[in-house]
């Protein structure tokens, strides 16, 4: 199925069927997640009240809000648990690890952009952009997931909680949706989409696939490893 | 023969006809030839007839009136008998009281009293007479500008007309042995808000003509007929009661029920705004309890021991003319409005030292956002929505105190209590999910508030960041094109 690396103009892939499908999951809890949760924290702006009452009124909403939010729970206690197993059991590399290379990386990147340094920063199967985006949504679903819950069920959560922690959730809940969303929005979508790198698309994540070319430009490391050793199955599967 | 009689009948004819014509024109010389003599010195001004206690009469006659009033035709001695062109009595009278009674004695003359009496306004008249008052008849008929009958209002000023009886005490019975006073206070019309109408503006049917006779069972009864003639001006607030819930039993056959003249007053109208109290007397003729339990709350202990006229009193939730049933959904939406009306105006608070956050901290918050979508979606989608809590179930409806005055501990108490009334299971760390309306501090909700400025620096900076990131990038991109 996977071409050999060292042909010219080859596609290498790059992700596994799994995580293709994890991604296009991802994409429609989290479009439902933000489509009903931004119309009740802006709930007096017209398009809001137009969708809600679209909707069937604002119960269809939170209970749409919290079916897509049980999913996506689901979804990150299922990448979770794959990503252990692979980790320990199939001794996946834990490639989305952050380390000290992904700070000095950044720092060089940062001094390549503005001129100091001729060449940008070799990276390994994930960039510090990439892993930086991945941590931030990884703990923010938590904090997602964690102050929904609570709103969702706050006299429960008020046997263990105090009360307090209600109104806290519901300010943590919508600054960290604000701040997923930005994430999502601008730096996501741009290196996605619109950077100059992947214009108009970086289909790697829906197809699996990815040019050899950019896979020697942006993932240089990873490239001259698998180089080493042959088209290994085990890379792709990694998270 | 035929012929002939038929001649000699149609001469006979023409000639009473000219005998008749000749004795109506005969006579009307007389009057205007003997008037005319008079009117040498009565058509001047300055005439005056001075009586003993220092009261006078100017004894002028406008020519003009005379000759268009029903007595044009009579002589001035047919009613002034001892006077004729030689003959001038001088006649003493104690006051002009006294001598106006003369003079109605007079009209009586021509006037029978059988004849007077068909006329039910002049029922009254004999009455009085009995009791002697003397009732005269120039007080309403005018001396020499009097009217035709039959030709609409018999004196420029009504009112004086009409009360010439209705100053006199006077009663309507009604069927079931009560009745209602007939007399009307001058006073009390010319001080209140339809001071410039005239009697048969409201008491329409009624004029110098026609007096009907009514017959009520009660004096409800009369009382709710009268205020029918309210709607033929005010008709807008006519159309509102339509809608009230007073109205409402009001045709179920309550007839307590409010109608204007409850609240409105009849010939002492006022404009009821400036009486603040006023509609509160009315409501509590059949609402006392609520009445109670208002003067012990906040709002009317303020008004009743401070004069306080910042406070809403029953019409200013419950409106004045379309009273809703307030246990309907609909009303409860409504009640945060009323609330704000006052508790998120600037310049009434202040006086208090209230906060004008407290509509706002209520309607961002879960309940208020609640209750805002579900008036919309019911509008919307007609779709049956659940109560959600408003101002009044926590503080109360006519009971409302002031949370200040209460401990704290009663405050939670109550609060608790309230909230399990919709959650069930509500212990008593849920009840601090609510803030009481503060806004987060570290002194008041510090996690809230630690929570809320932590992302309030962090997105901003992040927001900067990632933006710079994406223009170096595009920067260096086409830099090293």
């Amino acid at each position: 199925m996977t071409n050999h690396p060292d042909q010219e103009g080859m596609k290498i892939r790059r992700f596994s069927r799994g995580r293709i499908v994890e991604h296009a999951l991802a994409i429609v809890v989290v479009g439902i997640l933000v489509m009903t949760g931004l119309s009740q924290k802006f709930y007096t702006i017209d398009f809001s009240q137009w969708l809600i009452l679209k909707l069937g009124g604002i119960d269809n909403v939170r209970w749409l809000h919290r079916c897509a939010g049980m999913v996506f729970l689901m979804l990150i206690v299922v990448h979770i648990f794959v990503a252990m197993v692979g980790i320990v059991a199939r001794r996946w590399q834990p490639s989305m690890m952050i380390n000290k290379n992904d700070f000095t990386n950044a720092i060089h990147n940062l001094k390549y952009y503005v001129g100091l340094e001729k060449a940008p920063a070799q990276f390994d199967r994930y960039d510090f952009k990439q892993k930086f985006e991945y941590w931030g949504i990884l703990v923010g679903a938590f904090l997602m997931i964690f102050s929904g819950l609570i709103l969702w069920f706050p006299i429960q959560a008020t046997r263990f909680l105090p009360g307090e922690f209600v109104p806290a959730a519901k300010v943590l809940h919508t600054h960290q949706a604000t701040l997923i969303f930005i994430l999502i929005a601008i730096w996501h979508i741009y290196s996605a989409i619109f950077s100059p790198d992947v214009f108009p698309l970086d289909t790697s994540i829906f197809t699996g696939m990815i040019p050899r070319r950019r896979m020697e430009l942006e993932h240089p490391l990873e490239f001259a490893r698998m180089h080493e050793g042959g088209a290994r199955a085990d890379v792709s599967r990694s998270p | 023969m035929m012929k002939q009689s038929v001649l000699s009948f149609m001469v006979f004819l023409l000639g009473m006809m000219f005998f008749a014509w000749d004795r109506v024109s005969a006579e009307n010389a007389a009057s205007i030839e003997d008037a005319g003599k008079c009117l040498e010195c009565h058509a001047q001004r300055g005439v005056v007839k001075k009586f003993e206690n220092g009261e006078s009469v100017e004894a002028y006659i406008d020519p003009e009136k005379f000759g268009s009033s029903v007595h044009h035709a009579l002589a001035c001695p047919t009613c002034h008998q001892d006077f004729s062109e030689d003959h001038h009595p001088v006649r003493r009278f104690r006051s002009k009281n006294q001598f106006r009674i003369q003079s109605t004695l007079i009209c009586r003359q021509c006037h029978k009293d059988e004849e007077i009496r068909k006329k039910s306004i002049h029922a009254n008249l004999f009455q009085q007479e009995q009791q002697g008052e003397v009732p005269l008849c120039t007080d309403c008929h005018t001396a020499h500008a009097v009217a035709a009958i039959s030709g609409g209002r018999l004196t420029a000023n009504e009112m004086q007309y009409c009360l010439s009886c209705h100053q006199h005490s006077m009663k309507l019975p009604f069927n079931d042995g009560s009745g209602i006073p007939l007399m009307v206070d001058r006073s009390e019309l010319s001080a209140s808000a339809h001071s410039k109408l005239d009697c048969s503006d409201c008491h329409y049917g009624f004029s110098s003509e026609e007096h009907p006779q009514r017959n009520f069972k009660t004096r409800r009864d009369y009382s709710i007929a009268s205020a029918d003639s309210c709607r033929r001006c005010h008709f807008d607030k006519y159309t509102q009661t339509l809608e009230s819930i007073c109205h409402t039993k009001q045709s179920q056959g309550n007839l307590n029920t409010p109608i204007c003249t409850d609240c409105h007053g009849s010939h002492a109208i006022a404009y009821v705004r400036i009486e603040k109290n006023f509609s509160i007397l009315r409501c509590r003729k059949c609402h006392p309890d609520i009445y109670d339990t208002y003067a012990k709350s906040v709002h009317g202990k303020a008004l009743f021991n401070e004069e306080n006229r910042d406070v809403p009193v029953c019409i200013d939730c419950h409106k004045v003319h379309n009273i809703k049933n307030p246990l309907t959904l609909e009303f409860h939406e409504r009640i945060p409005e009323m609330c704000s009306n006052c508790h998120a105006n600037k310049a009434i608070m202040g006086k208090y030292g209230l906060s004008t956050d407290v509509v706002k901290s209520y309607l961002s918050d879960f309940h208020g956002m609640t209750l805002g979508l579900y008036k919309k979606q019911r509008e919307a989608l007609s779709k049956p929505a659940r109560p959600i809590a408003v101002c009044t179930d926590c503080h109360g409806i006519h009971n409302i105190s002031s949370t200040h005055d209460m401990p704290a501990a009663v405050v939670k108490e109550n609060l608790l209590k309230r909230c399990q009334k919709c959650h069930h299971d509500a212990t008593e760390k849920f009840q601090d999910a609510w803030l009481s309306h503060y806004k987060p501090s570290l002194s008041r909700a510090p996690l809230v508030f630690l929570v809320d400025l932590g992302y309030k620096i962090f997105l901003p900076i992040l927001l900067v960041g990632l933006f710079l990131q994406i223009l170096l990038h595009i920067w260096r991109y086409a830099v090293n094109r």
